[in-house]
């Protein structure tokens, strides 16, 4: 099946330059429709509203709710639980990436990273484009 | 009762009964047993009174030491002054770096939404946006400096910290987990960026999500990896 390059990705981020980056790469990408979260708990609000994101690309070290926890949280519910969800972190012990793959990660992309890499992590997950 | 007082005490009592002027040489016998008794009591009490007097003068001299030792580390100028200048410079390479950052990325948004109608002129836009690129880069020097300014710190409190410990010859306890905040960090293994660059490479990472390898092989492997 054809990816649908309008659906909406949700980049969850601390960090504005953070976020803004990936904005870029996406744009580059050919995604444009790209809405953001600070954290966990906005990220998680955001996908419950019904927003029918498809993709979710986020950073793992963030208060109040952790990627890691949102990971978990999505996973967890009924609705948003087949969400993908792609880990780009700087968190890179094998026991991050254990634990993310264990909780339900699709993929998982270790700061500092490139666009070839952005692309080929996606692609795996939600097809070739 | 202090011992002085009891032994003046028996003392006086004694004294009064020899006053009294008793034929009885039984009598006189428990008087004598009684005032050996008294002196020999005299002597113990005052070497106990040596003994704690000389206790009393250690600790005394261990704790005016501990609180010279204490005053070395200098605590009220690491704690008002020194660490909060850290932590401002530390906030100011954060700020520093999201500015430089954002420029930066302006100017390359800039210069890919240029149109390449005229070279020349193309040209000179693009020239003048990687130059902007150029003076931005300078936040390194200042945040540099500022690092710079935190480590210096750090190694001044590490340096006195060594030093009393050293000294005061102190060990070091069991850890412990001090705080709900720190117990969140460690169940969401919150480790920050490593020193040298990521621990576990993307290629090791790709590995485990191509299923090549499972996830309880990704310690060695990623290791291999490195070696390959």
């Amino acid at each position: 099946m054809a990816v649908d390059m309008a659906m909406p990705i949700l980049v969850v981020d601390d960090y504005k330059t953070m976020i803004r980056i990936i904005r870029n790469l996406l744009k580059q990408l050919g995604f444009d429709n790209v809405d953001e979260a600070a954290d966990g708990e906005e990220a998680y609000q955001k996908m419950q509203s019904g927003a029918g994101f498809g993709l979710v690309i986020s950073d793992w070290n963030m208060e109040p709710m952790t990627g890691y926890e949102l990971l978990k949280q999505v996973r967890g519910d009924e609705k948003l639980k087949g969400t993908p969800f792609i880990m780009i972190t700087a968190e890179s012990k094998t026991e991050n990436v254990i634990a993310a793959k264990r909780a339900g990660v699709n993929n998982y992309i270790v700061k500092p990273f490139n666009a070839a890499t952005l692309k080929m992590k996606i692609a795996s997950v939600i097809g070739d484009f | 009762m202090p011992a002085t007082d009891v032994a003046a005490k028996i003392r006086g009592a004694l004294d009064d009964i020899k006053a009294a002027d008793l034929d009885d040489p039984r009598l006189m016998e428990v008087l004598s047993l009684a005032e050996n008794l008294v002196d020999s009591m005299k002597l113990f009490f005052g070497s106990l009174d040596n003994s704690i007097h000389s206790e009393f003068l250690h600790i005394g001299q261990y704790i005016a030491r501990t609180r010279d030792e204490i005053a070395a580390l200098r605590p009220n100028d690491i704690r008002e002054s020194r660490l909060p200048t850290a932590g401002a410079e530390l906030e100011a390479v954060v700020n520093d770096t999201e500015t430089a950052t954002e420029t930066i990325m302006t100017l390359a948004e800039d210069i890919m939404a240029l149109t390449p109608d005229n070279l020349e002129n193309y040209k000179a836009q693009v020239d003048a946006k990687m130059m902007g690129m150029i003076e931005a880069c300078s936040f390194q020097d200042i945040t540099g400096q500022r690092v710079s300014k935190v480590v210096s710190t750090l190694t001044h409190i590490e340096e006195r910290v060594a030093r009393f410990s050293s000294v005061m010859g102190v060990l070091d306890a069991e850890e412990e987990v001090s705080d709900e905040k720190e117990q969140w960090r460690q169940d969401n293994l919150l480790n920050g960026p490593q020193i040298d660059g990521p621990a576990t490479g993307q290629n090791a990472i790709d590995a485990l999500f191509d299923g090549d390898i499972s996830d309880e092989q990704l310690g060695q492997d990623a290791i291999d990896n490195m070696f390959d």
